[in-house]
């Protein structure tokens, strides 16, 4: 697959199980060397300075990332501390504010409520103000009140121009909030167009057409 | 240096509140050593070198308790992952987790040395601080190697089988020279005529250690 992405643009991608969507969220976050190809972040070759890149990205997994055995502060404050944030307590206590856990701060991440958990790996991810926010089915498990902060936060993160790579099943969520709109079908993008190009009515219509294709 | 620090503070804030491995390797080899005392029956004395061997039998044996526990915990949640999307290089978390296993180690022996004097320090011309050099030593090599063969061990299902399996037999010329310079230590030989034995046990260490480093992000990265 082959598909460039202007900066502060939100890309959502769909697609059916096994399609690679994760793989290839996987690979944009360096966790996996693509067997062949490569990813060019600003002209430059993503395997050259991983390090740095890393350094401006976010990343939601279908994974916490969380330590159970950390309050929400500690961890906020360890990835900040991780990232090289001039102020790791500060960001963390903004951060907490953000996605309304401020009042759990000093509660272990173990006790957490799925939603809970999940409003803080939100905050976990924006630890960096990152550049490149990419999400793998943020919205699974999440109560209406954790997925309207995570909708609040991608709004705030596209407003200040933030590229986001986003996968899910969700066609809904997804339609709402992206610029550019994307299907995987067995490992290849067999659909991409611009959020205006594509009727939000119809789109279900062409993702199934997109799935049947051989 | 200070991604280091950060990873370090957090292993072993993780680690006061819960107390897991601390203990359960301090409980271990002071079970050990108790159960070699019995074995060795009233009123016997032991010669300096079985002693010292006594003594890495319940060091070693607990220090693989701790071992698989402090990686075993970045499975959990998938934080491994979170590491390794961070600018935190993978040598950064390998040296962290290496430091934070080695204070581990101190720890534990901080209570198992002296029950080991208490049990069997009878007749023994060096004391504890005679030992401080080889331990140190064997401690560093040791969990610079553990600290790899940990990470190698806990995407196993039989993390707990696995790590001794891989660990004990690389470690083998490390333990067999610290018996040796720790016999010497517990016979009262003066440092200076065990440095020949205190220099490859540094060797091994450092050997282990820069292995460590440069294989870590292969065994730790999907592909």
């Amino acid at each position: 697959m082959s598909f460039t992405l202007d900066e502060g643009e939100f890309l959502c991608l769909f697609g059916p199980n096994g399609a690679g969507k994760s793989t290839l969220l996987k690979i944009l976050a360096t966790l996996l060397r693509p067997t062949s190809g490569t990813v060019r972040i600003r002209g430059f070759d993503l395997e050259d300075d991983p390090e740095a890149f890393r350094a401006r990205l976010g990343l939601v997994s279908h994974q916490s990332f969380l330590y159970d055995d950390l309050t929400a502060r500690e961890n906020l404050e360890f990835y900040a501390g991780l990232y090289g944030v001039a102020d790791p307590a500060g960001r963390a206590e903004e951060l907490l504010r953000q996605v309304d856990l401020y009042d759990r701060r000093d509660s272990p991440v173990g006790a957490f409520s799925r939603g809970m958990q999940q409003r803080l790996t939100i905050a976990r991810a924006l630890v960096n103000d990152p550049d490149l926010l990419l999400l793998d089915e943020p919205y699974t498990g999440l109560d209406e009140h954790a997925a309207s902060v995570l909708r609040d936060r991608l709004r705030a993160l596209h407003d200040r121009r933030r590229t986001i790579v986003m996968v899910t099943h969700n066609l809904r969520r997804g339609i709402e909030s992206a610029t550019r709109l994307g299907i995987l079908a067995r490992g290849r993008l067999v659909f991409l167009a611009g959020r205006d190009e594509v009727d939000a009515d119809g789109f279900e219509d062409t993702y199934f057409r997109c799935m049947e294709a051989p | 240096m200070s991604r280091v620090w950060f990873l370090y503070r957090k292993d072993l804030r993780i680690e006061f509140r819960k107390k897991e491995s601390v203990a359960s390797m301090t409980f271990f080899g002071a079970l050990v050593l108790v159960i070699l005392n019995v074995a060795q029956g009233p009123g016997r004395r032991l010669t300096p070198e079985t002693a010292a061997g006594v003594l890495w039998v319940a060091v070693i044996f607990s220090a693989v308790l701790g071992l698989g526990r402090v990686f075993a915990r970045e499975r959990e949640n998938g934080c491994i992952s979170a590491l390794l999307v961070s600018p935190a290089s993978p040598g950064t978390v390998f040296t962290a987790k290496a430091l934070v296993n080695l204070t581990l180690m101190l720890l534990s022996q901080a209570v198992l040395v002296p029950v080991f004097f208490v049990l069997f320090g009878t007749g023994l011309a060096g004391g504890p601080l005679a030992l401080v050099p080889s331990l140190l030593l064997v401690d560093a090599g040791f969990s610079a190697a553990g600290t790899l063969l940990s990470a190698v061990s806990a995407g196993t299902r039989r993390n707990e089988v696995l790590l001794p399996i891989l660990l004990f037999p690389l470690i083998l010329p490390l333990v067999a020279l610290a018996v040796k310079a720790t016999g010497g230590a517990l016979a009262g030989r003066p440092l200076t005529e065990l440095l020949p034995l205190l220099e490859p046990l540094a060797a091994f260490g450092l050997i282990y250690a820069a292995a460590g480093y440069l294989l870590f992000p292969f065994v730790v990265r999907e592909g």
